[in-house]
């Protein structure tokens, strides 16, 4: 047993039994705790967006620099502060036009292709499938699943006959979905606490390699 | 009251204190239960270890230290099979809080294989604007971090002369803890510039990225704890590093925990039904 005489591990040892103590009932403690993460989140987003963004990248070129073209990002950014003052405040609908004109140009194209199109081939069945028993398989079991499962969310007519069963068969398709999530979600959470008792036991306790 | 009732009624801190009894045994006295490695992180293993020596893996650190338990032992893992191999490294951010754990990894792990700071390794750094920052390093990465994380230049570093762009990177692993994340990187680093991707994600969002596995837009996949145990096991297997494994030694606690857990489930089921039955 080494216990640490670091003053930063016992201040993450004890911010630790405050967020734990969230487990016997809320309480004084554990508030402080959440606040104080939230308060130091917050202020490391600004500081660092600051230094690692807005500084370098904007300040820096527009007023040591003398770039002249910065100043239209410049302006555009400071139509966001106009929401403050009700006399002008549709001046924020210019950066925000912008952003979302320009995002969407950016992201749809992409997203068509990486989440439909690609998800639409990987669904397909295709000769390549007959390569291995297992693979043909799965592909199969793939194909009705998403083909159920879509078929599960159409609404337009009334679910019977063959569109009930396989509606249901979504169902069943959905559900193992979401029990492997819940599974997933559960290691997650278990593996969220051994990380906080190995560093329990290793960085203060000292009683872990 | 009924052995079913009150098995129904159980205090829910009684099932704390037994879950955290069940946690901290095995890491006091490791059980040996073992880890294999499944064919995912094989696949990730496999790409990493095809990177011809000199050339540069890159990893972006896309997650914070809230879910640092599953993911920083992938990126050591990782690191070390670069390493190894003499590959070299090249880190990014898109989570700002994650920035720090980078920095982290970057000042221990190269010094383990002798390596230096911007002949071996260089870490980027954070920038804000995901889709602008990954389609910038497309075309060229000085671009979007003209200095490094630590404010170096990058026509200083050596070992930018040879990574310019995107294209340049034969393989990456986005270690990431939701959005932004491996989505990000297949979206505008895949499609666009033809980036393999392999990813590293937190068990919560694993079942998320199997759709992307089964189309094989992504090469692999780590998938939480025993996706960074399985790495770590891969990387000692072919003697690439003997260091201490957080994610191994993690598993005995997992697997029993999640044997607790799936007893409880099932009594807790049997003890409704019970009394439903008695019930009526």
């Amino acid at each position: 047993m080494h216990i640490s005489t670091d003053i930063w591990t016992w201040v993450a040892v004890i911010l630790t039994f405050g967020i734990f103590s969230f487990l016997w009932k809320d309480n004084p403690f554990y508030k402080f705790c959440e606040h104080l993460f939230v308060g130091i989140s917050v202020g490391y987003t600004i500081a660092l967006t600051w230094y690692n963004s807005v500084y370098p990248d904007l300040i820096t070129p527009l007023f040591r620099q003398g770039k002249p073209l910065y100043i239209i990002p410049f302006v555009l950014g400071l139509f966001y502060f106009t929401r403050f003052i009700p006399q002008v405040s549709w001046l924020v609908r210019i950066p925000m036009g912008f952003v979302l004109g320009w995002a969407s140009g950016v992201a749809i194209p992409a997203f068509f292709q990486t989440n439909i199109i690609k998800q639409i081939q990987g669904t397909l069945l295709t000769p390549g499938i007959f390569s291995r028993w297992d693979v043909f398989l799965w592909a199969l079991i793939s194909f009705i699943g998403v083909i159920c499962s879509v078929l599960y969310f159409f609404f337009s007519r009334e679910h019977k006959g063959a569109l009930k069963v396989a509606a249901d068969t979504g169902i069943v398709f959905l559900m193992i979905g979401f029990g492997a999530s819940f599974g997933y979600t559960v290691m997650a959470r278990m593996s969220l606490l051994i990380g906080r008792f190995q560093f329990l036991l290793r960085d203060w306790l000292g009683v872990i390699k | 009251m009924s052995i079913w009732e009150r098995l129904l009624k159980i205090d829910r801190k009684i099932i704390f204190v037994v879950m955290a009894v069940l946690v901290l045994f095995p890491l006091l006295k490791p059980l040996g239960l073992g880890v294999s490695s499944g064919p995912r992180a094989k696949a990730v293993f496999d790409a990493v270890d095809a990177i011809p020596p000199g050339k540069t893996l890159l990893i972006s650190v896309d997650f914070d230290p809230a879910s640092m338990p599953e993911l920083y032992p992938m990126l050591v893992a990782l690191m070390r099979h670069a390493f190894a191999r003499d590959v070299k490294v090249l880190l990014c951010g898109l989570w700002i809080t994650g920035a720090g754990l980078a920095d982290k990894a970057v000042t221990e792990i190269p010094p383990e294989y002798g390596k230096e700071y911007g002949k071996d390794v260089v870490y980027l750094g954070w920038k804000a604007g995901v889709d602008a920052v990954i389609l910038g390093m497309g075309e060229n990465i000085k671009n979007v971090f003209p200095v490094d994380y630590y404010g170096h230049p990058l026509d200083s570093l050596p070992m930018m002369q040879d990574v310019v762009r995107l294209r340049d990177i034969p393989f990456m692993v986005a270690i990431s803890a939701g959005t932004p994340g491996f989505g990000d990187w297949l979206l505008y680093g895949q499609s666009r510039y033809g980036l393999r991707v392999g990813a590293g994600v937190t068990a919560v969002s694993a079942a998320d990225a199997y759709p992307y596995l089964q189309t094989g837009q992504l090469t692999g996949l780590l998938a939480g704890m025993k996706g960074a145990a399985e790495y770590e096991v891969l990387v000692a297997k072919k003697g690439y590093s003997k260091a201490y494994m957080p994610g191994v030694a993690a598993m005995d606690s997992q697997s029993l925990a999640h044997l607790v857990i799936l007893i409880l489930v099932v009594l807790g089921n049997v003890a409704f039904f019970a009394t439903r039955m008695k019930r009526r």
